[in-house]
């Protein structure tokens, strides 16, 4: 735990992640952004209210509006693709982001936490079992065992059911989103052993305290 | 000049390409960012130019192709195999829209039928057509399906069936894809709940029928072409019996059985009669695209449907490699058929006017360890080089001048090869001579790359047999 406060110090000097924002699919695009703008992510559950628009696309009479997914700064933006037809994937701009207190304790936990990693480039799913009992209990209250299914790794269109082999232990943090590639070697969950979830709540408090310093 | 959008990837863009050029049409093709490498993209950028190619999301959204179509200006659309292929809702969806595009593949009520299982099932089952034994209807609860399945298991054992098993097959799947096989009933409710997830996630629908397996059987398939003026013709038959453990065919022949061989059952009598059911079939609801008739043979010659697949296939190059049509020279593209029956032409030949001359091998070679359960292999391909001869054609969206990365998204297929002989015995012996000299390097993180050229070496010795 010697070395916190300098990886603390790292994030301090550059507190800033760059996201870029690119076109989910085709259709005419529509900015509705300037450079420099400062753009909010929504704050409802349902990603709609209060975050900052940042374009619209149409594809067949359907018109999406595509809102900031992160807090931050537009910079770098397309402007010669706005009213233009775009291909999917197209890149339209991105948002410097500032990096939260919660966000740089997420990252500085993947060092101490059991990372299970995805073993090949793949999407990935929690097997039906243990979605249902993240559901009902939360995320850091599920103990997952050795031998146990965990997740699916859907890779050239078949389905495999991945086996957890570790030291029992209680999933803190998911690292995928469903329907997303990951490549192989990407962490997929943080896991922490329950004698050592003490450890990491000190940690968190210690990370909390020197980023407030 | 109609404008065609090839809504599909891989070697299958690339043989409807080829048949665009040859028919004198112009196209679009489409791409995702996994397919970037791809040799169907560089192709289409030299043959008509950086604005004949998109990049789109998914293969499997029908709003891309449409978005795509519509602005290039395309009149018809061909969907080539799997993705969105049967889906009839897509056909429905481009015929009555307000800038109709044609579907290049049979009309959207044909599509419904055929496009599900038991749909196609209790259409044969109204004809008096065989069907292998199992469910015909959707089944709702897993009850339901264990009360099926131990009815099918009683048969096999009542049979005197050592090893007695059966299949739950997801009902719009398709390419082996969503298929499960039970040895034992108490499996079956696990199985079931498991296929239902994976296809509702791949093909949107959880329909499963479950039917009996037979465990020692020929797959074989009758190729029919009908037209939109009611003609229909079959260019012969294909055994399909070499596959792999998830059902995906590896060596595909034509003609499906060996006339040199002795069988248990009279070959011609047998292949007649998948013929004239196909047909049957084909003509009760007015089929009118290319389309493939599948069946399962067993060793004492009994014939019962599996499927219709409404759509053009990855063989079906085998059985147009054998094909002649009155004077033409021997082979006749499938691919160009079908465009041309999609817009509105007649064909110009009856079933008089077709010959068959030789027999025909296609090889799908693939990255995967057939060692270990067939897995596929993921990683950069950095030498790959393929033979080449007149008596054979390769298709494949694998680059030979530069390293190329298999996309984990889709199958990790790497060519078909189609090989031609005058007879079984000298197409086999070409056969082997391509596959040894296939030369092939790549690598990822752990080891270098496995593929099925060996698999492939050693089943070629047992095609159209019963094993």
């Amino acid at each position: 735990m010697e070395n916190i406060g300098e990886i603390i110090k790292k994030y301090k000097a550059n507190p800033f992640e760059v996201y870029p924002v690119l076109t989910p699919h085709t259709g005419y695009v529509h900015l509705m952004v300037k450079l420099g703008q400062t753009v909010k992510r929504p704050i409802d559950p349902w990603q709609q209210k209060g975050g900052t628009l940042l374009y619209t696309i149409l594809r067949q009479g359907n018109l999406k509006r595509i809102y900031a997914p992160i807090d931050g700064e537009i910079m770098d933006i397309k402007r010669e693709l706005d009213e233009q037809f775009v291909e999917a994937n197209t890149y339209l701009m991105s948002i410097r982001h500032p990096l939260t207190e919660d966000e740089i304790i997420d990252k500085i936990l993947s060092d101490f936490l059991d990372i299970f990693r995805a073993p090949e480039a793949a999407k990935y799913y929690f097997v039906p079992e243990l979605a249902k009992k993240i559901e009902e209990r939360g995320l850091q209250k599920v103990i997952i065992q050795p031998g146990e299914e965990i997740l699916i790794m859907s890779r050239m269109k078949r389905d495999i059911h991945l086996v957890y082999e570790g030291k029992p232990g209680i999933i803190h943090t998911v690292y995928f989103r469903p329907n997303v590639t990951i490549p192989e070697g990407e962490p997929l969950l943080g896991i922490c052993p329950p004698e050592r979830v003490s450890f990491i709540n000190d940690l968190v408090q210690r990370i909390r305290l020197e980023w407030k310093v | 000049m109609p404008k065609i959008l090839i809504a599909n990837r891989g070697e299958i863009a690339i043989r409807i390409m080829q048949a665009c050029k040859e028919l004198g049409l112009d196209y679009i093709a489409v791409y995702t960012k996994e397919d970037e490498a791809s040799l169907h993209v560089r192709r289409a950028i030299e043959e008509r130019g950086k604005e004949s190619v998109f990049r789109i999301s998914s293969y499997l959204d029908p709003n891309e192709f449409l978005e795509v179509a519509d602005y290039t200006k395309c009149d018809a659309i061909h969907p080539g195999y799997g993705f969105l292929t049967e889906n009839y809702r897509f056909a429905r969806r481009l015929a009555i829209r307000k800038r109709p595009l044609i579907f290049i593949g049979p009309r959207w009520e044909v599509l419904r039928e055929f496009g599900s299982k038991i749909n196609t099932k209790c259409i044969a089952k109204r004809l008096g057509i065989p069907v292998v034994p199992g469910s015909d209807k959707p089944i709702y609860n897993e009850i339901e399906a264990e009360n099926i399945a131990l009815e099918l298991f009683h048969r096999q054992w009542e049979e005197g069936i050592k090893r007695p098993a059966i299949l739950v097959k997801a009902s719009m799947g398709s390419g082996g894809m969503g298929i499960e096989e039970v040895t034992h009933p108490i499996e079956l409710r696990r199985v079931y709940r498991r296929l239902r997830q994976y296809v509702k996630r791949q093909f949107g629908d959880e329909d499963v029928l479950l039917e009996r397996k037979f465990p020692v059987f020929n797959h074989i398939e009758v190729q029919l072409v009908c037209s939109q003026h009611g003609e229909a013709v079959h260019f012969g038959t294909r055994n399909c019996t070499i596959q792999s453990v998830f059902r995906q065919k590896r060596i595909e022949v034509a003609p499906a059985f060996n006339h040199n061989y002795k069988y248990q059952f009279d070959p011609e009598e047998v292949t007649k009669r998948a013929i004239q059911y196909s047909l049957k079939m084909a003509d009760y609801v007015g089929y009118d695209s290319v389309g493939t008739w599948e069946w399962i043979v067993t060793p004492e010659g009994q014939l019962y449907l599996l499927e219709v697949n409404p759509r053009i296939q990855v063989e079906s190059g085998v059985s147009g490699s054998i094909t002649k049509i009155r004077h033409l020279p021997v082979g006749v593209d499938l691919v160009k058929e079908q465009i041309r029956i999609a817009l509105g032409e007649k064909l110009g030949y009856k079933q008089k006017h077709i010959s068959f001359h030789g027999a025909s091998i296609e090889f799908r070679l693939v990255a995967e360890d057939t060692k270990c359960g067939f897995k596929p292999w993921g990683g950069t391909i950095t030498k790959f080089q393929l033979p080449k001869y007149d008596w054979l054609k390769v298709y494949t969206h694998v680059p030979s001048d530069r390293p190329y990365s298999i996309p984990s998204d889709y199958d990790p297929n790497l060519a078909l090869a189609i090989v031609w002989g005058r007879d079984i015995e000298e197409a086999k012996e070409r056969g082997e001579k391509f596959l040894n000299e296939i030369k092939i390097e790549g690598k990822n993180q752990e080891a270098s790359i496995v593929t099925n050229i060996e698999f492939l070496k050693e089943k070629l010795k047992k095609i159209q047999m019963f094993e």
